[in-house]
C-alpha cells in the first residue's frame, strides 16, 4: 500500500493556503489519471482527543466541545457516516501515525489561521486513513454557552474542521466585506463550510445548514437518501464560452433551503447535488467573497467578471434523479 | 385560453336566448344517465412568499433575495358522467385536464441581480366524484334546472419534462345551471343541453411552497347529452 500525505487546508479566519482542485463538496485526488473522491472508507471512524487545554477552556471543556461537534455531523439523519472516540491522548495532532487526533497547537506564525485538518490518505484507492485537526493556541478560545467577547467559539470552529476531516470541502454560502486592515469581514454565511469564520465571540456556526447537510449526505449517503434526493446540473457561459469557478446555488422556495455548488470543469460544467424534490430557483454569482484559492488551486482560471443572475425558469429536481442540463447564461460587469 | 373561453361562454347564453321555449314546452323527458363535455377555468393560487437568508453572527438573517411564488390561472377541459338517483339528485364522476403556469417572482437581491419570473407549465389531471342536487321549486322555466354541488377528488400534478408528479386531494362545492336545448327520444338520447358552474375549489398537497390547503375559483361549460 502506498501512502502519500495530502496537507489539505481547512481553516477559518481568513487563510493563505490553497486546497486541491474539486474542493466542493467533496475534497478529490487523482489516482491513474481519474478524480477520486477522499472519504473514510469505513465507520465508525475512530478519533483521539489531546488531554491538554488552553487558558479559558480546560481539556475537559474542549474535549466536550469537539463531542458536541461530531455529534452534530453524526446527527444528520440523511449521512450514514458515524465517529467514536477511541481515547484521550498526550499525543498531538500533526504526526503520521494512523491516528487521527484533535488538539491544540501554538502557532503564532499563522496568524489567520484559526485551525486545520491534514489528512493522510491512500494514494491507491482514496480512502482516508488518518485526519489530524489542531486548533491554535495563539488565538483567545472559549467554549462557554453563549460564547465570550473576544474569544473564539471552539465547537463552532470544530464543527467547520470536522467536516474537513469527514472529506468536505468549501461552501461559498456566505457574504463578506473587505477590511481596511487587511482580509475580510464575514457579514453572513449559509454554510458551516464557509472558509471564513464569524469575528470572536458569536456561537452562529453552531448548526449545520441545509448547504452542510447535503454534503454530507451526498458523500456518506444513508438510506434512501440517494433516491429520495436528487441534483440540478447545467453548464454556464458567458459570451458563449465556458465559465469556470461560478457559484451556482439552488434555492427551495418550499423549504428556504440554500445549496451551492460551482463550475468545475472546462465546459464550465456544474452539479448540485442532495437537493430536496421540487422547483428550486437558481442563481448564478462570482466567487467574491473569500479569497479564491479557499476553494480552488491557484492554477485554476477562475473567472469573476460576471454579473449575478438568475435562470428564468423554475428547475424542477426529480427523485432520485438529475434535471437534466440547465443552460445558464451570464454577462460581463 | 381565457378568450375562447369567454367566447364559449358568449355563445352558450346567445343559444340559450335564442333556444329558449318559454313556459308552453313540454316538460324533459325522465332520463338516468348524463354525459357531458366542455371547458374549465381555474384561478389562481398564491404558493406563498420566501426570502432566502442567510445567518449573521449574531444569529439574525441577512436577506439575499425574496421569492413569491403562485400557480396562475389556466382553462383547460372536463368531462363527466352523472347517474340520476333520485328525482333531483345526481352521482357523477368527472375528470379534468388543465395546463396552469408555476411562477416563482425573483426579486430584492442583495447584490443586485434583476428581478426574474421563474416558470414552468405543471399538467394538472384530476379526477373525482360529486353529488349533484337539482334545486326544487327553482325554476323559471321547463328547461332551466338551477342545482348545487358538492365533491372531491384526486389530483395528479406533473412537473414540466415529467420528471417529478406530485399528488394530493381536491374539494369543490359550487352551483350552476343546466339548460335543456332539445328534448328527443332519437337514437336513445332523451335530450341536449348546456351546462355552466362555478366551484369554490380546495387543494390539498400537490404543488404548494406552504403548508395549509389553497382555495381558487372554478368555473366551467359543457355540452350534456342524456339517456
Amino acid at each position: 500500500m502506498t501512502r502519500r500525505v495530502a496537507s489539505i487546508v481547512a481553516v477559518a479566519l481568513l487563510i493563505g493556503q490553497p486546497a486541491p482542485a474539486l474542493a466542493y463538496l467533496k475534497f478529490g485526488v487523482p489516482i491513474r489519471g481519474q478524480q477520486v473522491t477522499v472519504k473514510w472508507a469505513q465507520t465508525p471512524v475512530r478519533y483521539f482527543v489531546a488531554n491538554s487545554g488552553v487558558p479559558g477552556v480546560s481539556a475537559v471543556d474542549f474535549q466536550d466541545a469537539v463531542a458536541r461537534a461530531f455529534a452534530s455531523w453524526q446527527a444528520v439523519p440523511t449521512a450514514s457516516i458515524t465517529y467514536q472516540l477511541a481515547g484521550i491522548t498526550s499525543a498531538a495532532p500533526g504526526s503520521d501515525d494512523g491516528s487521527s487526533v484533535l488538539g491544540f497547537r501554538s502557532r503564532p506564525d499563522l496568524d489567520r489561521v484559526l485551525a486545520s485538518t491534514s489528512f493522510l490518505i491512500d494514494s491507491s484507492t482514496g480512502a482516508l486513513i488518518e485526519s489530524d485537526i489542531f486548533f491554535n493556541s495563539a488565538f483567545p478560545w472559549s467554549t462557554a454557552a453563549a460564547g465570550e467577547p473576544g474569544r473564539f467559539d471552539l465547537e463552532s470552529i470544530a464543527l467547520h474542521e470536522i467536516g474537513h476531516f469527514s472529506g468536505l470541502g468549501h461552501s461559498a454560502l456566505g457574504e463578506t466585506e473587505l477590511i481596511a486592515t487587511g482580509g475580510r469581514r464575514v457579514l453572513s454565511a449559509e454554510a458551516v463550510m464557509f472558509p471564513i469564520a464569524f469575528t470572536s465571540g458569536t456561537i452562529a456556526a453552531r448548526t449545520l445548514k441545509a448547504d452542510d447537510i447535503a454534503g454530507i449526505s451526498d458523500l456518506y449517503p444513508d438510506g434512501d437518501f440517494t433516491s429520495a434526493a436528487g441534483s440540478v446540473s447545467g453548464h454556464v457561459t458567458r459570451d458563449g464560452r465556458p465559465l469556470f469557478g461560478a457559484h451556482i446555488v439552488a434555492f427551495n422556495p418550499a423549504t428556504g433551503a440554500l445549496v451551492g455548488s460551482f463550475s468545475l470543469n472546462a465546459q464550465g460544467q456544474f452539479s448540485i447535488g442532495g437537493l430536496s424534490p421540487g422547483p428550486q430557483v437558481v442563481r448564478v454569482e462570482p466567487l467574491d467573497d473569500a479569497e479564491l484559492d479557499s476553494f480552488f488551486d491557484s492554477s485554476q482560471p477562475v473567472d469573476t467578471d460576471f454579473r449575478v443572475a438568475f435562470v428564468d425558469r423554475a428547475v424542477v429536481v426529480p427523485k432520485g434523479g438529475d434535471s437534466g442540463e440547465i443552460a445558464v447564461q451570464v454577462v460581463r460587469k | 385560453m381565457r378568450q375562447r373561453l369567454i367566447l364559449l361562454l358568449g355563445a352558450i347564453a346567445a343559444v340559450l336566448g335564442w333556444s329558449n321555449p318559454g313556459w308552453a314546452q313540454p316538460p324533459e323527458p325522465s332520463s338516468r344517465l348524463e354525459l357531458g363535455v366542455g371547458v374549465r377555468w381555474i384561478g389562481r393560487e398564491s404558493l406563498g412568499d420566501k426570502t432566502a437568508t442567510e445567518t449573521t453572527g449574531s444569529g439574525g438573517a441577512l436577506s439575499l433575495f425574496s421569492t413569491q411564488s403562485e400557480l396562475g390561472s389556466a382553462a383547460g377541459v372536463d368531462g363527466r358522467v352523472g347517474i340520476r338517483l333520485t328525482r333531483s339528485l345526481i352521482a357523477e364522476a368527472e375528470a379534468s385536464y388543465v395546463k396552469p403556469q408555476l411562477r416563482i417572482a425573483v426579486s430584492a437581491d442583495a447584490e443586485g441581480a434583476a428581478p426574474v419570473t421563474a416558470t414552468e407549465t405543471i399538467q394538472q389531471f384530476t379526477i373525482g366524484g360529486s353529488l349533484v342536487w337539482r334545486l326544487p321549486g327553482r325554476r323559471w322555466s321547463p328547461r332551466f334546472a338551477p342545482f348545487a354541488t358538492i365533491g372531491g377528488g384526486y389530483l395528479r400534478q406533473l412537473h414540466e419534462q415529467g420528471t417529478l408528479v406530485e399528488t394530493g386531494r381536491f374539494y369543490q362545492f359550487g352551483g350552476g345551471v343546466n339548460a335543456l336545448l332539445m328534448s328527443t327520444h332519437r337514437l336513445h338520447t332523451k335530450g341536449l343541453g348546456l351546462r355552466a358552474d362555478v366551484r369554490a375549489l380546495i387543494r390539498t398537497e400537490g404543488v404548494s411552497f406552504e403548508s395549509g390547503s389553497k382555495a381558487s375559483p372554478s368555473a366551467g361549460a359543457s355540452v350534456f347529452v342524456r339517456f
